[in-house]
């Protein structure tokens, strides 16, 4: 019975992988690309093993004059200035909406929930039109706020659910011994909602890291970000150029993987919105 | 500092970047909807008054890709949340997993990709010359490569797909963390109860599980209503108009034709529906918190 127990747990275990895998796969395949010369990674029948080139990490670095870093810098900077921004607007917000419960704090939660509901294509073209009177085109603050807004309300949810699950008696108590309000919210409090902070800075770093109709509207050439620069440097004299896409992606992406793999408990705790504290 | 100026200043900062990036374009979203502008050339704006709206209402093909989006959000987000609680729930069940850290990891990662960028590399794993996948599938059906983005009926079940396998990862994660919040306690007194798996489901994992499942299902209808990167990237809307999504219609109006007025029009009928999907959405789910008192 033991041994029947065990094979059946071996064979699960081995059939979620193969699961993993196969998402994982065609991610694996641009990754490959990104390792290929120009020529193989159109040849067919499709080649596994070859021996990595670095000509196409190459290539990207060096196009346009190092422009690479240049996008770089500003997809770093865009992304961590717009979602700290957001988290720390939300965690004010959040910390009155569930403490002080003001009039209309459902409606307001409600009211913005509905910017996610926004079809990108169809604000853009009001904000451009207002980015063009206001002399906004190519600003980087006007993009980074941008963004900060757009991830304001994921942020204000997330932390509100871990607001609510902390007992009001820690703010009472400190206000008690006669901690100031700040002292309250950054010192007591904060520190049990760290699951939800780092959820909200995660979630909308990938959001805002990816984004790429409003910087390719809104932006010019200045605050250009990676998906923008890809999204223009897709196509050379020979057609598309596939290696570039792929070390781009490559470069692009490890980050974020390697952000997951770190703190993968705190995102799925985070997507619980507060309703648990422990593992999941 | 009296409390009610305390709890509106911690709220201003909010709603002051919520009136300028939202509130604002959306009043001229609404004032440009009554107007014949184009953006490059012809006289000034002109007020239109209903016009905009009245040619909307009789343009049938806007109606075509208004009905192709809301089927392709359907089809997404079914299958999705589908496969998504499914393997969820087999993710969760199997707590000791080799390797689980980095299986979900990799599990993760297609929905961690700029989606511009994964449109255009399907552009060459779907190409029926050069791409991987047409070539597998000829192999193994012996058949003729076929050409995916470029035939009338497989473009939408291909990108499709490519939605699927971007975003059924997210279902995955929320349904590990809605089952999470299910109290362990609850299920261990539930087998020691003896309660049949279907009773187990109903009664203990759904009522803990639901909120946050629902929210998932509910960030993805709108998101996936609001699909424009990865199409615009893998085919453009085409081949004629079988991919063509209303987000990539407004884009299309508004930054090729540059007809302001129309798209502006359309832009606040999409935002409408969006708002009215996710206001039913949001209704059901408050209303089964009310109903159990909570």
């Amino acid at each position: 019975m033991i041994g029947r127990r065990r094979i059946a747990s071996a064979l699960a275990s081995l059939g979620l992988w193969a699961v993993c895998a196969a998402f994982f796969m065609p991610v694996f395949w641009i990754f490959l690309a990104a390792f290929k010369t120009r020529a193989q990674i159109l040849t067919i029948p499709p080649i596994w093993v070859f021996h990595p080139s670095l000509e196409g990490l190459r290539f990207m670095v060096e196009r346009q004059a190092g422009a690479f870093w240049q996008y770089l810098l500003n997809s770093v900077m865009i992304s961590a200035l717009a979602v700290t921004i957001a988290v720390f607007v939300a965690y004010l917000a959040a910390f009155s909406l569930s403490r002080f419960k003001p009039a209309a704090t459902d409606f307001m939660m409600f009211l913005l929930l509905s910017i996610r509901m926004v079809p990108g294509a169809a604000v853009v073209l009001p904000l451009f039109m207002m980015y063009r009177s206001l002399g906004w085109i190519g600003s980087r603050w006007a993009i980074v706020l941008f963004y900060a807004m757009f991830s304001l309300p994921f942020s204000l949810w997330i932390l509100k659910g871990f607001l609510d699950g902390v007992s009001r008696r820690f703010d009472e108590a400190a206000m008690v011994d006669g901690a100031s309000r700040f002292h309250v919210m950054f010192r007591v409090v904060l520190p049990q909602v760290k699951p939800g902070v780092v959820a909200a800075l995660i979630f909308n770093m990938i959001f805002v890291w990816n984004e790429f109709l409003f910087d390719f509207i809104l932006g010019g050439e200045r605050v250009a970000t990676i998906p923008v620069a890809l999204a223009a440097g897709l196509y050379t004299s020979q057609g598309t150029d596939w290696q570039y896409i792929a070390s781009l992606t490559l470069v692009y992406t490890a980050p974020l993987m390697v952000a997951i793999f770190f703190v993968q408990r705190h995102l799925l705790l985070g997507m619980t919105f507060g309703t648990v504290r422990g593992e999941v | 500092m009296p409390q009610p100026l305390f709890t509106w200043l911690l709220i201003a900062p909010s709603l002051a970047l919520f009136a300028v990036f939202n509130i604002l374009p959306l009043l001229w979203l609404v004032g440009l909807s009554f107007f014949r502008y184009n953006l490059t050339f012809g006289p000034p704006p002109q007020f239109a008054g209903l016009k905009n709206y009245t040619d909307l209402m009789n343009d049938r093909f806007l109606w075509g890709r208004l009905g192709l989006t809301l089927l392709f959000v359907l089809l997404a987000v079914g299958i999705e949340t589908v496969l998504g609680a499914l393997l969820g729930y087999a993710f969760w069940k199997k707590r000791d997993l080799p390797g689980r850290r980095l299986a979900l990891t990799l599990l993760f990662v297609p929905m961690v990709l700029a989606p511009v960028a994964v449109g255009t590399f399907f552009k060459i794993i779907y190409d029926p010359m050069y791409g991987v996948l047409p070539y597998y599938a000829a192999r193994l059906l012996r058949i003729k490569p076929p050409d995916l983005l470029g035939s009338g009926n497989l473009a939408f079940p291909a990108v499709l797909a490519v939605d699927v396998w971007m975003w059924t990862p997210f279902l995955i994660m929320m349904t590990v963390a809605a089952l999470g919040a299910v109290p362990k306690a609850l299920l261990e007194s539930a087998e020691v109860d003896r309660l049949t798996a279907w009773q187990r489901m109903r009664y203990v994992v759904w009522p803990h599980a639901k909120f946050v499942l629902m929210l998932g299902v509910v960030l993805r209808t709108i998101d996936a209503f609001k699909t424009f990167d990865l199409v615009s990237a893998m085919t453009a809307g085409g081949p004629g108009n079988q991919t063509q999504l209303v987000s990539l219609t407004i884009f299309r109006e508004a930054f090729n034709d540059f007809a302001i007025g129309k798209a502006s029009a359309l832009s606040l009928l999409v935002l409408f529906i969006a708002v009215s999907l996710a206001s039913i959405y949001l209704f059901v789910l408050n209303y089964g918190v009310l109903r159990e008192g909570k």
